[in-house]
């Protein structure tokens, strides 16, 4: 296609916009709700995801040994658990470094120094034990445990596993939300361009009597729906990542040792934009296939 | 050249418009298609340039038959065909040049070729001092003969007609006829479905006449034939 004429398709689009600008104005706000609960809805699937990473760097087999076993027996099991193939890494952790982590962790070393009896640590001499493949860890788990010497395990994140199944309800729902208010912004989108068409069915006749190609009919419809689109998509990606920023903010101040981290807005803002956007002009594109289907004969 | 070979035309309603149509029109002639109303005058010409698809039979498009001929080629074809009706389809929102213009942009001609081409045909059908004047503002002659303007614009070898006096007084359809013939002396090639006796009788050109759908009589030279 010339430059020229796609200068012309873009002067055609405007001009159907403008011609049913309330219309189009309407269309543009439907699509602007709409991307705003896909975009809560991908800020979830994203943060999940991401939330889900982190922890299965973290996930690891905590293998406690029996009290009062002699140093050479716990390097013996330590190297026995190496062989598994499942293990990327195992690592002895004595008690009193096991204390001074958890005092680090915890932040209130009086709570901590209350857990002492005396001069007793109360905490065993554990192998800490990292998966190769963090799916298996439960049964690695297993087959640490069976291990002479090892007499209790905990591979953890009980409480996180709860909440990422609980996370990934709420984005299911969003979801379904956001596919039907998508079908629904299409609809209005082809009905604005439906309008459009009537307009000008008297172009249309004489584009046809004179030969213009079908595409050449067709091209400022797709633009005016994408158009519809894209520019609905501006407003919510502004809300998304001014919300987005706050709660970070809020969530990231108030508590250093949470389970939660959210995937910083650095990260998340380009993909969250480009996904929104793209999301904008299928809609838009899909409501203007809608009606030129169905009400410009060629 | 247009030919067509044992047409028929079926409307869905079942209505036969033309049946069995055979009839070869060459390259520079100027033909009229004559007959009572509702003969299949303008079904025929529909078929001409490819509005209605024949429901039997063949017909051939400068050499292209147009029943095999994808959808997306068939703007292609028309291309090499200017169209002009009884009521001139102008766009009333575009000046006498624009609407010329509009025909010039539809198949993609680069705007410095645009400007030179529609004053030298808007000049030709005597409105080179009309043409920033809206449709509203021309008489229906002139409004013809920018719809004629609009057919020649993208040279193409064929005019087809369909009563394009049907609408004008004596005089100005006088000014159309000398216009059409004009264009055909250039070598366009145009076919004209008409009710004006008087234009057929005094111009003797080639006559087909249709009745109820079968060509009835084929002469160069011919008469209009009815008494309307
Ligand atoms: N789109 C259509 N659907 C159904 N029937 C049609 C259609 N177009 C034309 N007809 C019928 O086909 C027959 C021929 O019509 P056509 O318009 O070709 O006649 P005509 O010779 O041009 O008449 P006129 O001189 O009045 O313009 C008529 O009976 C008409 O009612
Ligand atoms: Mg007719």
């Amino acid at each position: 296609m010339k430059i020229e004429t796609l200068g012309r398709h873009f002067r055609e689009a405007y001009r159907g916009i403008m011609k049913n600008s309330w219309m189009s104005f309407a269309a543009m706000g439907t699509v602007a709700v709409t991307l705003l609960i896909f975009g809560v809805f991908l800020i979830f699937a994203f943060n999940i995801n991401y939330l889900t990473k982190e922890l299965d760097k973290q996930l690891a087999v905590r293998a406690s040994l029996q009290d009062g076993m002699p140093k050479a027996k716990q390097v013996e099991i330590l190297n026995k658990v190496k062989q598994n193939p499942l293990v990327k890494k195992a690592d002895l952790v004595p008690k009193d470094q096991g204390l001074e982590e958890m005092k680090k962790s915890w932040g209130d070393a009086n709570f901590i120094e209350g857990l002492k009896s005396g001069d007793q640590n109360p905490l065993p001499d554990i192998i800490r034990i990292e998966p190769s493949d963090p799916k298996k860890v439960k049964e690695l788990e297993s087959q640490a445990k069976s291990i002479d010497g090892i007499v209790a395990t905990d591979s953890g994140g009980g409480v996180t596993q709860t909440l990422l199944g609980f996370s990934g309800v709420v984005r299911n729902v969003i979801l379904i939300f956001g596919i039907a208010l998508s079908v629904l912004a299409a609809f209005l989108i082809s009905n604005t361009i439906k309008l459009t068409i009537i307009a000008r069915r008297k172009e249309i006749e004489v584009m046809r009597l004179v030969g213009a190609s079908n595409w050449f009919i067709r091209w400022p419809f797709f633009i005016e729906g994408a158009f519809i689109g894209v520019v609905g998509a501006i407003l919510p990606i502004g809300i998304l990542l001014i919300l987005y920023q706050a709660f970070f903010d809020t969530v990231n101040s108030g508590a250093a040792y949470t389970v939660i981290q959210m995937m910083p807005v650095t990260s998340l803002g380009a993909y969250l934009a480009v996904s929104t956007f793209v999301l904008g002009a299928i809609i838009g594109i899909s409501g203007s296939l809608l009606s030129v289907r169905k009400f410009l004969k060629i | 050249m247009i030919e067509m070979h044992d047409v028929w035309k079926v409307y869905p309603n079942g209505i036969e418009a033309l049946r069995g149509i055979d009839v070869k029109v060459d390259q520079g002639e100027f033909v009229y298609i004559v007959g009572p109303s509702g003969a299949g005058k303008s079904s025929f010409i529909k078929l001409m340039y490819r509005e209605e698809k024949p429901t039997h039979g063949v017909v051939l498009i400068n050499g292209v038959n147009v029943k095999r001929v994808r959808d997306w080629k068939i703007p292609y074809v028309r291309r090499r065909i200017g169209v002009v009706f009884q009521d001139y389809k102008l766009l009333p929102h575009l000046s006498a040049y624009e609407n010329v213009a509009f025909a010039m942009e539809a198949v993609e001609t680069p705007k410095r070729e645009m400007k030179p081409r529609v004053q030298e045909v808007l000049e030709l059908v005597g409105l080179g001092d009309r043409m920033k004047a809206l449709p509203s503002q021309l008489s229906g002659g002139e409004q013809q003969r920018v719809s004629i303007a609009r057919a020649i614009v993208n040279n193409p070898t064929f005019i087809i007609a369909d009563e394009p006096t049907g609408n004008l007084d004596p005089e100005n359809s006088w000014d159309i006829m000398y216009l059409l013939e004009e264009i055909n002396a250039r070598g366009t090639t145009v076919v004209m479905a008409t009710h004006n006796k008087e234009i057929v009788n005094t111009m003797r050109q080639r006559v087909i006449a249709i009745e109820q759908g079968v060509i009835v009589r084929d002469e160069l030279g011919g008469e209009y034939g009815y008494e309307d």
